[in-house]
């Protein structure tokens, strides 16, 4: 009995030390947002203080974060509804239909998610630059869909695979047409998938920085871009960068943590075969 | 080509003429082009928050709008580099100083008597050439013997000491040379966490101009010899180096990491008596909302070393950026002859800017508000405008100098091969560009 | 039979998402080749000219590339081992029956740090790491150079970079504990009481999917890393943190260098090709 209580002490001290870790950033974060420069900067650094909004009001209406974030929304939301359209159809298709080349189709989508930015954002660059699209929303929506296509192409092939082959068998004996098959019967069956790999898309977009910096310079720049341009080697406006910290983040953490059921279940899909 | 610029100044010295006779003024002046929008680009220093509090006089005469982005200095070259190169929407371009051989050889800027030539009735007969220091305007805005920009955002290296630290250890003024600094005032001053010095030197333009020129120059270095080869392995370059090295014993840790704002806050905190900095952050250091020193900064110009007082020099201007359109051209060299003339140079000034118009300084009554002024203008009188050569191959060779210069000062690689390693790769740089095959003419 | 569909359906399903990929992501591919063979500077494209493969030549020779192309790896081989010691154990926590409300908390704070913007990650970095303000010298007590010392740099990116990610390691672990069915579990427990030998024998096979997962999206994940290290230190202090995606940032927009930095990313794409292809090949069952 002791020693159960014990192991159970043990447990919970853990677990509270995990909580810490884990959300200790975010509290250092939105007390340094509050604070004014002179505190921000002072050392040792303060916990208590008085609150100030200050940086808030300076990062939204003076240096137009707020238009960011909402380039970054529309940004973030316009990729992901392209990729789960352009997606979701292919990801039938691998799931259910038989070819040549499946298996090096399904690779060279899934090796979209694993090349390095950089190795596009050169060559992107040169090329929006010939078509006049630098600095446009359109471009980062475009560029966005090599990594989004595959997360949706990934998860939701495995979540088709997942459904019954009966089903659309007995669809197609009464001569329903497999985009039919995919709409009517599938998709709805498929749909917590297709969700996951919407948020999985919809964060990785809106967290994106380095095309943001190189392909936006003002119109379209988005919020990650925006924060990393308080970093002037003249002064640094801690309290103001960590403001914008918070608004970019907040949001995402919020839908983070009402769909954490689904994303984690994203993850085993994604993850575990 | 050369015949009809010719006609055109004639025509513009004729039309400035009949022009001051007949009041030119801005409003009218700007009113073919009331309506306009120009893009630049800004920083976020003093300079820029002070000509932004002004704007709206500006904007409310001519009814041009001038649409500012900020962006942080080590972002601004390559900003402006890939709008011009895609045929942007920048206007105006805003040019560190060794920015302008690259912008000039691209032709993304317009020499200043070509606009004036192409407009002559937006020239302000009070323009007075003459009366930007010379110096700064031809190192700022010149290039290959003609004028693209006027000074706008300037700067001069001084030294900043912290008065009540000096008296404290026994000093009754700043150290007159580099070497009475590390010898004698280095020792005294670096005690109980204190340190005499500080020489920003992070891994960006700040260790190329603030940290690795600054103690070339003065030692009698240089970038480069009179055949454009390598001069980093001279006595006099490696002295400077050297020095530089020996220098850090008064230096905190970790000053490899230092960009300008921690420097300065060093300094305001008054955990060290003394920093070379430009001069736009006297603000930063004699306000006490940012400043725990105020009461104590003294300002003088850089130390010596043997070859002399060689202090930084940096500073950006504004040039009319050729991509623009006709009115968008008007419109932004009506803003840059505004923004730089001698009329607003005070209230620029007076809102923490640092003009670089002599008659501004004129007024001695200034000097007791703002104590960096004699300084300043006795480093202007003469300097070495090559400080960091101008060329447009500086982008390159910073990156190699950034490299090299602070792993040096980590003590990873010697004095000597870095300074041949740097060496090396920048003569290949300058070996690609055809300076050494004639193709160019050995300017920087 | 099944499976079997026209040509056509198959082009109209799997037609419009091969182009966007084309579009969007060889042709970039196949113009960064064609930079790559020229001698191709931003600042002076009047003097773009073919120059075969000598950018390639200066890449394979440039001691820099490979150092970064070291000093990334080497930030796997220190980061992934942590992340995967310290997931599996609080995988192995929170697999544990009882104090179900602190768990759910756990789990609930274990996908904050996924999903916060990589940059502001580094950001914050700058923020509780600073010698002089940060928080993290006041709870240690100690007054550490963290930005400006080499081996402190890259400590701290590693610790930044298991922060975020042992999270995501920890939840995939979790979720393959959960998969063991009970009753196998249950009996492997009423004859040993040895974690070990449970985890070794019972839960290993149900784990394995998930540690090769985590292997493939870690590595490549380091590869692509750039926004965090970007905004923590720049690559510095010397080039102590550089990792290879900040290198060709800043050779292709800082040196304006595009042919050089294009024959580096070129490099880079092959070098992860090749890895992708062996690790599925070797731990993936294919489609």
């Amino acid at each position: 009995m002791n020693r159960t209580r014990r192991s159970l002490a043990i447990e919970l001290a853990l677990l509270a030390l995990v909580i810490l870790v884990c959300v200790f950033p975010f509290y250092w974060m939105v007390t340094t947002s509050l604070k004014t420069q002179v505190v921000a900067m002072q050392s040792p650094p303060a916990w208590i203080f008085t609150p100030t909004l200050d940086n808030y009001r300076q990062a939204l209406f003076v240096d137009g974060v707020s238009r960011t974030l909402l380039n970054s929304l529309i940004i973030a939301v316009s990729t992901t509804a392209l990729a789960v359209v352009l997606g979701v159809p292919a990801a039938f298709a691998l799931a259910r239909f038989e070819f040549r080349g499946k298996k090096d189709l399904w690779f060279w989508f899934i090796t979209n998610r694993m090349i390095s930015p950089i190795v596009l954002a050169l060559p992107f660059f040169l090329i929006a630059r010939h078509f006049g699209m630098l600095d446009k929303h359109i471009t980062l929506i475009l560029i966005y869909l090599t990594f989004n296509l595959p997360i949706v192409i990934w998860i939701v092939t495995d979540q088709f695979r997942g459904i019954p082959y009966d089903l659309d068998e007995a669809a197609r004996m009464e001569g329903a047409s497999q985009f039919t098959i995919m709409r009517k019967i599938c998709l709805p069956l498929a749909m917590p998938g297709v969700a996951v790999s919407a948020i999985f898309s919809f964060i990785f977009s809106w967290n994106e920085l380095m095309f943001g910096l190189i392909l936006t310079r003002s119109e379209a720049r988005t919020a990650p871009a925006m924060a990393v341009s308080f970093m002037e080697g003249y002064n640094l406006p801690y309290g103001k960068i960590m403001a914008t910290s918070t608004l970019i983040v907040i949001p995402v953490l919020i839908f983070a943590l009402i769909a954490s059921k689904q994303l984690v279940r994203g993850l085993t899909m994604g993850a575990v075969k | 080509m050369k015949l009809r610029i010719l006609a055109c100044t004639t025509a513009l010295a004729a039309s400035a003429a009949t022009g001051a006779m007949a009041e030119w003024s801005l409003k009218e002046a700007a009113a073919p082009y009331a309506g306009t929008t120009v893009d630049v680009i800004f920083l976020t220093r003093p300079g820029y928050d002070a000509i932004k509090a002004m704007l709206p006089a500006f904007e409310e005469e001519t009814g041009i709008k001038v649409n500012i982005t900020d962006h942080p200095y080590e972002n601004a070259l390559g900003e402006q580099v890939r709008d011009f190169v895609a045929g942007g929407d920048l206007d105006i371009a805003l040019i560190d100083l060794v920015w302008i051989g690259n912008f000039a050889e691209n032709e993304w800027i317009l020499p200043l008597e070509e606009v004036q030539a192409k407009f002559p009735d937006i020239v302000d007969p009070a323009l007075d050439m003459d009366d930007f220091f010379p110096l700064v305007l031809n190192a700022f805005g010149g290039w290959n013997g003609k004028i693209y920009g006027l000074p706008f955002d300037n700067y001069s290296g001084l030294l900043f000491y912290n008065r009540c630290m000096l008296e404290e250890a026994g000093f009754d003024g700043p150290p007159e040379t580099w070497q009475e600094l590390k010898d004698v005032y280095g020792p005294a001053l670096t005690k109980d966490g204190k340190y005499a010095f500080a020489l920003q030197s992070k891994r960006n333009e700040t260790q190329s101009a603030d940290s690795f020129a600054r103690m070339l120059w003065p030692f009698g270095g240089s970038f480069l010899d009179a055949d454009f080869r390598s001069n980093l392995l001279s006595p006099e370059s490696q002295a400077g180096l050297q020095f530089r090295q020996e220098l850090m014993a008064y230096m905190p840790d970790g000053i490899v990491a230092w960009d300008h704002a921690e420097t300065v806050n060093a300094f305001a905190q008054g955990d060290v008596a003394m920093i070379t900095e430009w001069s736009s952050f006297y603000t930063t250091m004699v306000d006490p909302a940012t400043s725990r020193v105020a009461d104590c900064v003294g300002v003088a110009p850089e130390p010596a070393g043997p070859a002399g007082r060689k202090p930084a020099l940096g500073g950006f201007s504004l040039a009319v950026a050729s991509q623009a359109d006709e009115a968008e051209q008007a419109a932004a060299y009506l803003f840059i002859q505004w923004a730089t003339s001698a009329a607003n140079a005070r209230e620029y000034l007076e809102r923490g800017g640092v003009p670089a118009r002599q008659s501004a300084y004129a007024d001695p009554a200034l000097a007791e508000r703002f104590r960096f002024i004699p300084a300043l203008v006795e480093s202007w009188q003469e300097g070495v405008p090559e400080f960091r050569p101008r060329f447009a191959e500086w982008p390159e060779i910073t990156e190699i100098v950034q490299e090299f210069g602070t792993r040096m000062m980590m003590g990873e690689i010697s004095i000597e091969d870095g300074a041949r390693e740097i060496g090396t790769r920048m003569e290949a740089v300058l070996e690609r560009a055809g300076y050494y095959s004639g193709d160019k003419p050995l300017a920087q | 039979m099944r499976g079997q569909v026209s040509r056509k359906t198959i082009l109209a399903f799997i037609g419009p998402s091969v182009i966007a990929l084309a579009v969007i992501g060889i042709a970039p591919l196949l113009y960064a080749v064609w930079t790559s063979l020229h001698f191709y500077n931003l600042t002076k494209l009047r003097q773009v000219r073919f120059i075969g493969l000598e950018n390639y030549q200066t890449v394979l020779t440039d001691a820099a590339f490979w150092q970064a192309m070291g000093r990334t790896f080497l930030l796997l081989a220190t980061s992934l081992p942590l992340q995967l010691a310290l997931g599996l154990g609080i995988a192995l926590v929170l697999h544990r029956p009882g104090l179900t409300l602190v768990k759910t908390l756990t789990r609930l704070s274990l996908v904050l740090p996924m999903a916060t913007t990589y940059a502001v990650v580094g950001l914050l970095g700058q923020v509780m790491f600073n010698q002089q303000f940060g928080v993290v010298n006041q709870l240690l007590g100690q007054n550490i150079n963290w930005i400006g010392n080499a081996s402190n740099a890259f400590a701290m990116i590693v610790f930044w970079d298991v922060w975020q990610w042992t999270p995501f390691v920890a939840l995939v672990l979790l979720a393959g504990l959960t998969m063991v069915p009970g009753e196998v579990e249950e009996a492997a427990r009423l004859e040993t009481s040895n974690w070990w030998t449970i985890l070794r024998h019972v839960q290993l096979p149900f784990l394995m999917p998930g540690l090769v997962a985590v292997l493939i999206l870690r590595t490549a994940d380091t590869l692509k890393l750039f926004d965090m290290v970007f905004t923590l230190t720049r690559g510095g202090p010397g080039n102590s943190t550089e990792m290879i995606s900040l290198l060709i940032q800043r050779v292709g927009f800082r040196v304006f260098d595009q042919g050089l930095a294009s024959a580096q990313a070129v490099i880079l794409l092959i070098i992860t090709i090749v890895l992708a292809r062996l690790y599925i090949r070797v731990f993936y069952k294919e489609v």
